[in-house]
């Protein structure tokens, strides 16, 4: 056979992985509808206490000391947006990361490990099919929220969205990496993927603006890709600012998600070989 | 059979009580053993002993895991916090005059901090005692524990008494740090009352606990269950905000869950100026609570224990 032949044929058989993988979790998931429908509906009544607590102590829709450290000051639509891609923290610290996890659950780890071909693709099969169900949860979510919350979305903002929301999905995913990679050797990825939410739930701007934070917890905050994400979204939807404006978040998402992502795959196979090595692979 | 193969099955089974041996042609009686049933006080103080263990060995797995346990033992600050900065940068200070209108306080750290210090108890009911069982049934012990002659919901109790001491646990410590940091103004002649309010909202909790972990045996993937209602609960309780901002029948509902009057009393009791409604009818409205979610919680639970282990579907997943 010859090079370009055997080249073409790696190519097809590794895209035969993602999409098999992207199948495979797609099922699962469908498999359990209630499920699907808990993800789609419930992150709102997370966030519904924060609308509540606002109204009760401002006492309207708009608050002048919020606006001067967030730029707005309408917090409901601010809050609506920091829950709605926190949504995808959440299933990608507790559904990539746990991935690994839940296959040496349910006993195909091993076999996925020993198989001839690159865990990479496997991974991002995986990646791949938690971004997509992700996805199809933020939307029922924002459509929810555009109803209810009165969250403003004109087609010209669409694009920078969605642009920005899969850099911030590439950051997470690298997250997740070094987190499935960590429950290879580990085992209890649970802990850690918890962990992180609490550090994700304090010092990112999900519920109040950065600059409410005292300096060192900002400087924390920067390290987060969700801090990138969020202040580019909320001044392209609510500020109307141009994608121009927010070019340095954008940036940092970009070197974040490179940093994340060459490190979650180094670390991956570092340690799926270290594991394969002390014969570890199925302990729970 | 000789008879050291008679003297291992009575050490083996002992303690299932009545055990019967059957031969080829007649029964006979192996070995009696008189387990206390009823409601007596030999029978209590074996349900006691057998609550104290559960709670044991919960401390014993918890312990285990110990950078888990200390995880566990900061999460009631970690989630009071966004709540904290959050009222704070709404009203660019700790002081709201409209909370003051409708509460007739203003101070909303001190507000918040009693309102939190009931939601974790929250968790214990639903997550805690909810999944005690359907723990079990993951460590694979569930069938093991439901064979011996203890009723079975003294491994729920057992789990609440564990998650109670351990909520307290992460109370003190949620406590010290935001006293530290902001200050709160409390009444400390208010604490007494307040702990038997709180006594009260627990035993309806317990009630509500029981229920869940009912729905767990019957659902199993039951976690849906419990986040929902944990949820509503959080939605219609007073934590973060006076019931007033909820629509009418959000605010009716409300009066269903022991939440609402025992965070209304406890803040009468322990926040200066806070205009509380009658606490008598507090009172009188928890233990109506209290009778009636225990009950319920274990009508519900004994039809979910006949119903599964009817249908063989104890070892189920």
């Amino acid at each position: 056979m010859s090079r370009n032949a055997l080249q073409q044929s790696s190519l097809k058989s590794n895209f035969f992985i993602v999409w098999s993988e992207l199948v495979k979790n797609l099922k699962f998931l469908l498999a359990y509808p209630v499920v699907f429908v808990f993800w789609a509906i419930f992150p709102i009544f997370w966030f519904v206490p924060f609308v509540l607590q606002g109204q009760a102590f401002v006492g309207g829709l708009q608050s002048q000391s919020f606006a001067q450290i967030a730029g707005t000051p309408e917090f409901i639509p601010f809050i609506v947006l920091g829950a709605i891609l926190n949504s995808y923290v959440l299933t990608s610290l507790y559904g990539m990361g746990e991935s690994i996890r839940r296959e040496a659950y349910r006993g195909t780890l091993d076999y996925i490990l020993s198989s001839p071909c690159n865990k990479a693709f496997i991974l991002i099969g995986k990646a791949l099919s938690e971004s997509l169900s992700s996805t199809m949860f933020a939307i029922s979510q924002l459509a929810i929220s555009i109803l209810f919350f009165g969250i403003e979305l004109t087609i010209g903002i669409i694009m920078p969205v969605i642009f920005i929301i899969i850099l911030l999905i590439l950051g997470l995913y690298g997250m997740a990496l070094i987190l499935a990679a960590l429950s290879l050797r580990y085992k209890q990825a649970h802990d850690l993927a918890h962990t992180l939410e609490y550090v994700f739930y304090v010092f990112a701007p999900v519920r109040y603006p950065l600059g409410s934070l005292p300096l060192w917890a900002q400087i924390f905050g920067r390290l987060l890709p969700l801090t990138y994400a969020l202040i580019a979204v909320r001044s392209l939807m609510l500020l109307k600012e141009s994608l121009s404006f927010v070019y340095l978040e954008v940036l940092a998402l970009l070197i974040i998600d490179g940093i994340v992502i060459l490190v979650g795959f180094y670390l991956f196979n570092w340690m799926e070989e270290k594991t394969k090595k002390s014969g570890t692979i199925s302990h729970y | 059979m000789d008879g050291g193969e008679n003297e291992e099955v009575r050490n083996n089974k002992s303690l299932l009580g009545e055990m019967y041996v059957s031969n080829t042609s007649k029964s006979h009686r192996l070995r009696e053993t008189k387990c206390p049933t009823g409601f007596n006080w030999t029978n209590l103080k074996a349900e006691s002993r057998a609550i104290w263990e559960c709670n044991i060995k919960a401390w014993k797995i918890e312990l285990a895991y110990p950078i888990s346990f200390l995880r566990e033992c900061i999460s009631p600050l970690i989630f009071i916090l966004p709540f904290i900065i959050y009222g704070l940068v709404l009203i660019g200070g700790r002081y709201s005059e409209n909370l003051e209108l409708l509460v007739g306080t203003g101070d909303v750290v001190t507000f918040l901090f009693t309102g939190y210090l009931i939601m974790g108890f929250i968790g214990t009911a639903v997550w805690a005692m909810g999944f005690s069982i359907r723990r079990e049934q993951w460590f694979g012990t569930l069938e093991s524990i439901f064979v011996t002659p203890t009723n079975r919901l003294s491994l729920v109790l057992g789990m609440a008494l564990h998650s109670t001491v351990h909520q307290s646990l992460g109370t003190a410590i949620e406590f010290t740090v935001i006293y530290l940091i902001f200050g709160l103004a409390l009444k400390i002649g208010g604490i007494l009352p307040a702990l038997g309010i709180f006594a009260l909202m627990m035993l309806a909790l317990y009630g509500f606990g029981i229920l869940v972990s009912a729905l767990s045996l019957v659902l199993k993937e039951g976690w849906i269950v419990a986040e929902g209602l944990h949820s509503i609960m959080m939605i219609l309780s007073p934590v973060a905000y006076p019931l007033i901002v909820l629509p009418n029948l959000a605010q009716q509902a409300s009066t269903v869950f022991p939440t609402a009057p025992a965070l209304v009393g406890i803040r009468a009791f322990l926040i200066e100026d806070y205009t509380p409604e009658v606490v008598g009818n507090i009172f009188l409205h928890l233990l109506a609570l209290d009778i009636a979610w225990i009950l319920f919680g274990i009508f519900v639970f004994h039809l979910s224990d006949i119903y599964v282990r009817r249908r063989g579907g104890l070892e189920k997943y």
